[in-house]
C-alpha cells in the first residue's frame, strides 16, 4: 500500500539570474513500512524534494506543477493552517541535517523537544515532558538528561535527540536528511541501528537522504537515485546494486569504495553536476555519461518501468539494452 | 615499497595544549591541565610509500600532519626528514625545508586566498622559493602544474578567482599549488572529505600520480577507511592521542588486533545490500583528551579490559613482521 506518492513534482527557486530547477518533474512511491534511500550528490535536489514534502522550503522556493499523494490526500491542496495542524509533525516529520547546529543553543534540549508536542497536541507541559523521557530512553539517551543544554550533548547525543525530536508526536512518515553524516564512524554505526530498530518497532516509513551509498546499503529497503533535479533510478535496495541500469548509478556505484574488497583502482565521474540555473538539454547527464548519443542531447528520456518496481530515465533502455 | 630507504622518522612525538586556567584555579595554584593532543607517537614511512594515519575525530591525527612539518610545534620527541633531525631546525633552515615538505588541505573554500587570482596562487610560492627567474619561467611552472593536475586549458584559469571554481577545481588548485614546488614529502589531510563521491577519485588521480612518478612521499590523514584502504600501503590507527595499531593496510583491514582498530573496522559501512550491517559493537563516544584515562586509553570502554589495562599504559609491540599492536590483551 502506497503512503506516499510524489507525480511529476517541480519545485524551483527563483532567484536574480532564473529559476534554480532544484527539483524538475519528480515521480516517486513510497509504500508503507518502506526505507527508500534518497543518494545524490551536493545540489542535485535532495533536500529541496524532502523539505517541499513538508512544505518547509524558503521564501524564494515555489511550487511549479505536480502532486504530493499522503494517504490519498494531496498535501499541495491543503491549507496551511490546516497542514500544520493535522499533518506536519502528527504523520509526517523531519530529522533536520547538521544535529549539531539544528537545536536551540539557549532552551534544555528537553523543553525543546516537549515544545513540538505541546504544539501539536492539547497536553499539560508535565504530561509532555514524561513523553520526553520516554523517547530519550526509546533512542538511548539516559531519560535524567532532558534538562541539558545542547552543548551538553556530545554530537551522537544531539543526532538522537533529534531523532527523538522527529518521533515526539508519533508519526508515519519520516525523513532523515543526512542523518550522520558529520558522525565519526563508531557513532554513525550506533546512530543508524537506533534508526533500524525503531523502524522495526514502530513501523516507520522512512525516507533517508544521504550522499553515502555505503549508509542505504545497510539501512533501506529500497533506493532511489536522484541527480540534477530528477530522479534518475529506483528499485529495490538489492536491484540498484547487483542490476543498475542508469550510467549514472553504475558511475557512482563505481566511484563508491568498500573497505571489504581488495584495493583497486577507484574510477570518478568525469565532469561535474550541472548548473541547474541552465541545466542541457535532453538528458541532464549526457554531458558526463560515456554512453551518450545523439538522442540523449535532444530528448529527455522518460523515467520507465522496466521490470517490477524498477524504474529508470535512460535513452538506452528505450529500445537496447545498456 | 617495504624495505626502501627511510623518508620520515618520528619518534615519540608530543603535542600539548596548555589549558587555560581562570584566575580562581591559579590563584588556588591548581595543577596545570593539558589537552595532550598527540602524546607519544612513533612512525617510519618508507621513501614512495603512502601511509595512512586513520582515526576518529579529537584522536590528534591532524596535529601529528602538522606538528611534523612545524606547522606547530612540537612540546616533545624528534623528527628526522631524510636522515634530518628537523625538531630543532630555526625559521630560516626550516623556510629551505618547506618547499620538499607540503601540504594539501582540507577545505579547498578555506585555503585558497579569495581576493587572489589562479595565477597568483600559484606562482606564491614560486617566487617565495626563487623556484624561477624569468616570468617565462614562472609561466611555464605554473602552466605545468595546472596541466598536471588535469585543469586544462591552463590559460582558462589563469586568470580566475577561487569563487569561479567548484569545490573540485579549488582543490585542484590547492594541489598544483603544493606540486609546483616539487615536494618530496605531503601530508594530505582530508583532502576529499569536502567533495562529491563521484570526483574524489579523480583529485585522488592527479595528488598521488606524480608520486608514483617521483618517489613522492605521502602522509594521508583520514577518518575514511574505505579510502584508506584502497590508496595507502601501511597504516596507523589512532585514539586519543596514540597510535594503538600499525601494519599494512591489508593487514589493518582482514586481520585487525586492538579491539578498537576491531570495532573500527566493523562499523564502516559497506556499500553492499547482502553484506552483513556495519556494526557499532562499543558504547559511547570519544572522551576528552584533557585528562584521558589512565593505563590504556582505550579501556573504559573496552570489553576485554582487565585491571592490568587500568593501571598500565601499553606499549607499541610488533606482534608480527610490520604489525604492531599497543594492547595488554592477547
Amino acid at each position: 500500500m502506497s503512503i506516499l506518492q510524489v507525480q511529476d513534482l517541480s519545485m524551483y527557486y527563483s532567484t536574480m539570474k532564473g529559476d534554480v530547477k532544484a527539483v524538475d518533474g519528480v515521480n516517486l512511491d513510497i509504500k508503507k513500512g518502506e526505507a527508500v534511500g534518497l543518494v545524490g550528490e551536493s545540489g542535485c535536489g535532495k533536500t529541496t524534494f524532502a523539505l517541499s514534502i513538508l512544505r518547509l522550503l524558503p521564501y524564494n522556493g515555489r511550487f511549479v506543477k505536480g502532486k504530493i499523494i499522503f494517504d490519498n490526500k494531496n498535501l499541495l491542496d491543503i491549507e496551511d493552517s490546516v497542514f500544520n495542524k493535522e499533518f506536519r509533525w502528527n504523520r509526517l516529520s523531519y530529522v533536520f541535517q547538521g544535529a549539531m547546529n539544528a537545536m536551540n543553543p539557549v532552551f534544555k534540549v528537553g523543553d525543546q523537544i516537549a515544545e513540538a508536542i505541546l504544539i501539536h497536541e492539547d497536553v499539560e507541559k508535565d504530561e509532555a515532558m514524561e513523553r520526553v523521557k520516554g523517547l530519550f530512553r526509546l533512542v538511548g539517551i539516559d531519560p535524567n538528561r532532558v534538562n541539558n543544554y545542547p552543548h551538553e550533548f556530545s554530537g551522537g547525543m544531539k543526532q538522537r535527540a533529534m531523532i527523538a525530536m522527529a518521533l515526539a508526536c508519533n508519526p508515519d512518515f519520516i525523513i532523515a536528511d543526512e542523518p550522520t553524516t558529520a558522525l565519526d564512524v563508531i557513532v554513525q554505526a550506533q546512530t543508524l541501528q537506533v534508526i533500524n530498530d525503531l523502524r522495526n518497532e514502530l513501523g516507520l516509513t522512512m525516507m533517508l537522504i544521504t550522499h553515502d551509498l555505503s549508509v542505504v546499503a545497510q539501512t533501506c529497503t529500497s533506493c532511489a537515485i536522484m541527480y540534477a533535479g530528477k530522479i534518475v533510478e529506483y528499485a529495490d535496495i538489492d536491484t540498484v546494486f547487483s542490476e543498475p541500469r542508469h550510467p549514472y548509478t553504475k558511475a557512482l556505484i563505481g566511484a563508491f569504495p568498500s573497505i571489504k574488497e581488495s584495493k583497486r583502482e577507484l574510477v570518478s565521474i568525469s565532469g561535474t553536476p550541472p548548473n541547474l540555473l541552465d541545466p542541457p538539454p535532453g538528458c541532464r547527464f549526457n554531458p558526463r555519461c560515456p554512453y551518450a548519443m545523439e538522442v540523449c542531447s535532444k530528448e529527455e528520456p522518460v523515467f520507465r518501468q522496466l521490470v517490477g518496481r524498477h524504474y529508470a530515465a535512460c535513452h538506452l533502455l528505450s529500445g537496447g539494452e545498456a | 615499497m617495504e624495505g626502501g630507504s627511510v623518508e620520515l622518522k618520528v619518534v615519540d612525538l608530543k603535542k600539548w595544549y596548555p589549558v587555560r586556567k581562570g584566575i580562581i584555579n591559579t590563584l588556588l595554584s591548581k595543577k596545570q591541565q593539558y589537552v595532550k593532543a598527540v602524546d607519544g607517537v612513533s612512525f617510519e614511512i618508507s621513501k614512495g610509500e603512502i601511509f595512512a594515519l586513520a582515526g576518529e575525530s579529537g584522536c590528534g591525527k591532524t596535529t601529528t600532519g602538522k606538528t611534523i612539518l612545524r606547522l606547530l610545534e612540537p612540546t616533545g620527541g624528534h623528527i628526522y626528514f631524510q636522515d634530518q633531525d628537523i625538531t630543532d631546525l630555526d625559521k630560516r633552515e626550516m623556510k629551505d625545508l618547506r618547499k620538499s615538505m607540503q601540504i594539501v588541505y582540507q577545505d579547498p573554500y578555506e585555503s585558497l586566498n579569495p581576493r587572489m587570482t589562479i595565477y597568483d596562487i600559484i606562482a606564491e610560492p614560486i617566487h617565495v622559493h626563487h623556484l624561477a627567474d624569468t616570468t617565462a619561467e614562472v609561466n611555464e611552472l605554473i602552466y605545468k602544474s595546472l596541466t598536471d593536475v588535469e585543469l586544462v586549458p591552463p590559460e582558462e584559469f589563469v586568470g580566475r578567482f577561487p569563487h569561479e571554481l567548484s569545490g573540485g577545481q579549488r582543490q585542484r588548485v590547492a594541489i598544483a599549488r603544493t606540486m609546483v614546488m616539487n615536494p618530496r614529502f605531503i601530508v594530505a589531510d582530508e583532502p576529499i572529505s569536502m567533495l562529491d563521491v563521484s570526483i574524489r577519485a579523480g583529485i585522488l588521480r592527479v595528488m598521488l600520480k606524480s608520486g608514483e612518478d617521483k618517489g613522492v612521499t605521502y602522509l594521508f590523514i583520514t577518518h575514511d577507511l574505505a579510502y584508506a584502504r584502497h590508496i595507502c600501503d601501511r597504516g596507523a590507527i589512532m585514539y586519543l592521542g596514540k597510535i594503538v595499531e600499525m601494519a599494512s593496510m591489508d593487514r589493518l583491514v582482514n586481520n585487525p588486533l586492538h579491539p578498537y582498530t576491531v570495532a573500527l573496522m566493523a562499523a564502516v559501512p559497506v556499500p553492499d545490500p547482502k553484506i552483513e550491517k556495519a556494526k557499532a559493537i562499543i558504547g559511547g563516544e570519544v572522551p576528552t583528551p584533557i585528562d584521558p584515562p589512565p593505563g590504556c586509553r582505550f579501556h573504559p570502554r573496552c570489553s576485554k579490559a582487565t585491571e592490568r589495562c587500568k593501571l598500565e599504559e601499553p606499549k607499541l609491540v610488533e606482534v608480527e613482521p610490520g604489525h604492531y599492536v599497543a594492547c595488554h590483551v592477547d
